[in-house]
């Protein structure tokens, strides 16, 4: 008997075996089923809706809006079409499936849906703003990394089709504040996060520099002040304020601001320098740029200006506005952003909450209350006029693009308001050619969102 | 008929199963017209209630398999007769007549190894037999194929090389104790010239392209191997196996380094990058899966019938999506329970146990070389599914191997005028204490 047990040991082994096959296989297809499903011609989509339940992306094609109703969030939400693939919509179209091995394909009544974070109001009042200059705007919840604005124009109203596709403007089809700029003056504000943790502050307001309208560097390269007459001796909270170049170009020359140091700074900010692999943030599944720079030389002409903000660097909006988060937080820590609040299954059920996250500590508390305090400052000094009411910790800059045929103005900041702990970045391409200033958007911004 | 209650019970249970599954496509099918659906329902029944008369002629002491198969083969007929909508038309009609050959090809498997010593005394025409149709294929198959074509009908004879492997498996178990000293080694000749047959035709079938069936060819193989090992007095070292482990991994390996760029792209495809070119079958059977649900869209109203072998190498999907997955699941339950069997209905000798372990292993192995293959959780191979996929070759030889585990739970042992231990190593204590 006992050989013929070896027998029933062989073929049990061979059926459990098996047997562990099919529940693999079983779980993976209750698991996958709804991939499978979006990847045929036969499905269901649910709805986007913004943070007070206002439609952005109406899956079933049933309901009725205003003209234009999705224009503000148009390259940012997207659709189904598959001609805008960084898009909420393209990156989540898995959660919208109103599918279910269960339940099957739900054709009517199907509760899949994304409910964002934006607030579709503020969003629609910022993109009338901008009176139809380009540029886009990105804001968020410091505290939580509910993004809340989130405009980029020119944009499209997906429900009108692409049939004129190849006549609309370069940068429609995408969201401008997931994508590199030239960061222009507010990339200063990393140089003095650098500067503050490499010298501490004492060290550094000690530090004084004389700006005469234009400093030659030890290589013989000029920086130019866009104050031509200068602005005489400065120290860094003056030099801030006056957003000088000179100023900062003897900065990142001094021997006390060591470039290695420089550089190991910029990279935990998230910075690739030189030949570093470039990184991206991934909000949602949408892909956003970080920065990237290149610094090779504390008296080359590149580095200073990298430094500065023209030069090799780019930033994203929403990096810069994350930077902003780890100064407002007086933590040196950025709050992740995110758009999705919650998702709902094709029954109602809630699934996917969004959970506040932060970044590593990229800067000491210290240095953040620093920043905080020379932002405020400049904010109280310069902006109480353009952006009344609110009490705002702001750089702005302004970036020559287009081998300077061009000029974007930018302004990066916070508001310093327990009740609406609200950080931003602004873009206005090519200033000269709109009457709009960042400082409008801005009051704009923080109206729609305070108010 | 040891117990006549449980024959008409278990009969009336698969009239009623295969019932349950015609009206599930009267009341929610996709038919044109109720005739065809009543031609089915005709013959399935009617197939049915023959199978039974005929059953009364064979006096076994159980008959469980036996329900099961037919059981089974009637599933596949409705199966096969309402892919895409009820239709009874030449394929339906040809796949009918596979299952009464697979009935008749299991009675044939039933007579040839109830009795060992008739089949143990013939091991040569086994060996023989593999090299025929080894020399078939050479022969008559276009070059480096499987097929023969003969116009009307398509033959596959490498499926006939698995009940005969599963046999010479069997047949030379007992050679187990017949070691020769060659140099320095005791060797069993017969082991040796096993080992040698199913490399051969592992690589023959490599030759062929019809590498979905070296895996089934394998694992019978394996299972005879395992249960040399465990033959009493072998003395097989640790050493040894493995050995035998480590070669089987070399070769493995070498095979894949060295497969051919259509294989290489089967073994790496990503489904869901390549859903038009190669990954197009495994990706529609898992969206067709996934259509279906638990209960299906209805017989005969999915997509997956307009997919080039929906009705064997995807039929698991198939069915899935007209029936659902639950309806699947059963079906692989009644194959599983058929494979099971040797362990309710024990085995009386080492010979049987060892054939029901290749049996088992080949059925298993086939199963899943093409659920999980078509559901992408292994390569893709083609190989069919016994029963359920359409193929007569597949299916007589299927109805062979069932027919011969159904022997082994009704076996017949002939007494043996003069003891020889040879012989009666083959019979458990049991029998031997029963024989004598």
């Amino acid at each position: 008997m006992k050989s013929i047990r070896r027998c029933q040991s062989i073929i049990t082994l061979f059926l459990v075996i098996f047997i562990a096959g099919m529940s693999v296989l079983v779980i993976k297809i209750n698991r996958e089923a709804p991939f499978y499903m979006m990847h045929s011609d036969k499905h269901e989509l649910g709805m986007v809706y913004d943070r007070s339940g206002d439609v952005l992306f109406d899956g079933l094609h049933k309901g009725t809006y205003e003209d234009n109703h999705f224009l503000d969030i148009g390259n940012l939400i997207g659709d189904d079409s598959g001609q805008m693939e960084n898009t909420l919509v393209a990156q989540n179209i898995d959660k919208l499936n109103n599918y279910s091995f269960s339940a099957g394909l739900v054709r009517e009544g199907g509760k899949a849906a994304i409910y964002t974070t934006l607030n579709h109001a503020a969003n629609r009042a910022v993109y009338d703003a901008y009176m139809g200059a380009k540029g886009c705007t990105v804001a968020y919840n410091y505290k939580t990394g509910e993004i809340l604005v989130c405009t980029s124009l020119p944009s499209i109203d997906f429900t009108k089709g692409y049939e004129n596709i190849g006549s609309l403007e370069s940068g429609t089809l995408l969201s401008k504040a997931m994508c590199g700029t030239v960061p222009g003056s507010t990339q200063k504000v990393s140089t003095v996060i650098s500067a503050l943790e490499i010298m501490g502050p004492d060290l550094l307001f000690s530090k004084s520099y004389n700006c005469t309208g234009q400093y030659t560097n030890a290589t013989g390269g000029t920086i130019d002040c866009h104050q031509s007459w200068g602005h005489g001796v400065q120290n860094i909270q003056q030099a801030v304020e006056n957003s000088c170049n000179p100023f900062f170009a003897q900065l990142v020359e001094d021997p006390d601001m060591p470039l290695e140091r420089i550089i190991e700074i910029y990279r935990k900010l998230g910075y690739a320098v030189n030949d570093d692999k470039p990184q991206f943030l991934d909000i949602d599944g949408i892909q956003c740029d970080r920065a990237s720079t290149t610094l090779t030389n504390s008296s080359d002409f590149t580095t200073q200006w990298g430094c500065i903000g023209q030069g090799d660097t780019l930033v994203s909006p929403v990096q810069l506005m994350m930077w902003q988060s780890a100064i407002a937080n007086g933590t040196g820590k950025m709050t992740i952003p995110h758009l999705i609040h919650h998702v709902t299954n094709v029954y109602g059920d809630t699934c996917d909450c969004a959970v506040t996250k932060y970044s590593d500590e990229l800067f000491s508390p210290s240095t953040a209350e620093t920043v905080k305090r020379i932002l405020l400052t400049n904010g109280a000094n310069h902006y109480t006029w353009s952006i009344p009411n609110y009490v705002v910790g702001v750089k702005s800059g302004t970036a020559q693009v287009m081998d300077g045929q061009e000029e974007n103005s930018l302004l990066v900041g916070f508001l310093n308001d327990e009740q609406h702990p609200i950080a931003f970045c602004i873009l206005i391409e090519n200033k000269f050619t709109t009457g709009v200033t960042t400082e409008q958007i801005a009051v704009t911004l923080l109206n729609a969102l305070c108010q | 008929m040891s117990n006549p209650v449980s024959f008409i019970f278990s009969g009336l249970f698969v009239i009623l199963a295969h019932g349950a599954m015609l009206m599930n496509i009267f009341f929610n099918g996709n038919y044109k017209n109720t005739g065809d659906l009543a031609l089915l329902a005709a013959v399935v029944i009617g197939l049915d209630i023959l199978f039974y008369i005929i059953m009364l002629f064979w006096k076994q002491n159980t008959y469980t398999v036996d329900f099961m198969l037919i059981l089974i083969l009637n599933m596949s007929t409705i199966f096969q007769a309402s892919f895409g909508g009820v239709h009874m038309d030449k394929d339906v009609i040809k796949h009918i007549i596979t299952c009464i050959a697979a009935i008749a090809a299991s009675r044939l498997g039933f007579w040839l190894v109830r009795d060992y010593r008739r089949i143990q005394n013939r091991r040569a025409y086994i060996w023989a037999g593999i090299g025929f149709l080894m020399l078939v294929i050479l022969v008559c198959c276009g070059r480096r194929s499987i097929w023969i074509d003969l116009g009307f009908i398509t033959i596959q004879p490498s499926e006939f090389i698995k009940p005969l492997l599963v046999l010479a498996c069997a047949t030379s178990i007992n050679e187990q104790q017949h070691k020769h000293k060659f140099l320095s080694f005791n060797i069993v000749w017969e082991n040796v010239i096993l080992f040698g047959v199913v490399a051969a035709v592992c690589l023959f079938q490599w030759w062929c392209r019809d590498l979905g069936s070296i895996p089934t060819f394998a694992a019978i193989y394996a299972s005879g191997f395992l249960l040399r090992i465990c033959y009493p007095k072998t003395k097989f070292s640790k050493k040894t196996l493995i050995a035998a482990i480590s070669a089987v991994v070399l070769i493995c390996g070498v095979g894949i380094y060295f497969a051919p760029d259509y294989v290489r792209a089967r073994l790496f495809v990503d489904v869901w990058s390549d859903t038009n070119g190669d990954g197009y079958q495994q990706s529609q059977a898992l969206i067709g899966i996934a259509n279906g649900g638990w209960f299906g869209k209805g017989p005969g109203f999915g997509f997956l019938h307009n997919v080039f072998a929906h009705e064997n190498d995807i039929v698991f999907a198939t069915i899935s999506e007209e029936w659902g997955l639950l309806y699947a699941l059963m079906m692989t339950v009644v194959l599983l329970f058929i494979c099971s069997s040797p362990l309710i209905f024990p085995p009386r000798s080492y010979f049987h146990g060892t054939m029901c372990a290749g049996i088992c292993a080949a059925i298993t192995v086939q199963m899943a070389l093409n659920i999980f293959g078509s559901c992408n959780l292994i390569p893709f191979t083609g190989v069919t599914i016994p029963f359920i996929s359409a193929g007569g070759s597949s299916m007589v030889t299927s109805g062979l191997m069932v027919g011969m585990l159904i022997a082994a739970q009704n076996p017949v042992f002939t007494k043996v005028k003069k003891k020889k231990k040879q012989g009666n190593s083959l019979l458990s204590p049991l029998k031997q204490r029963r024989s004598a």
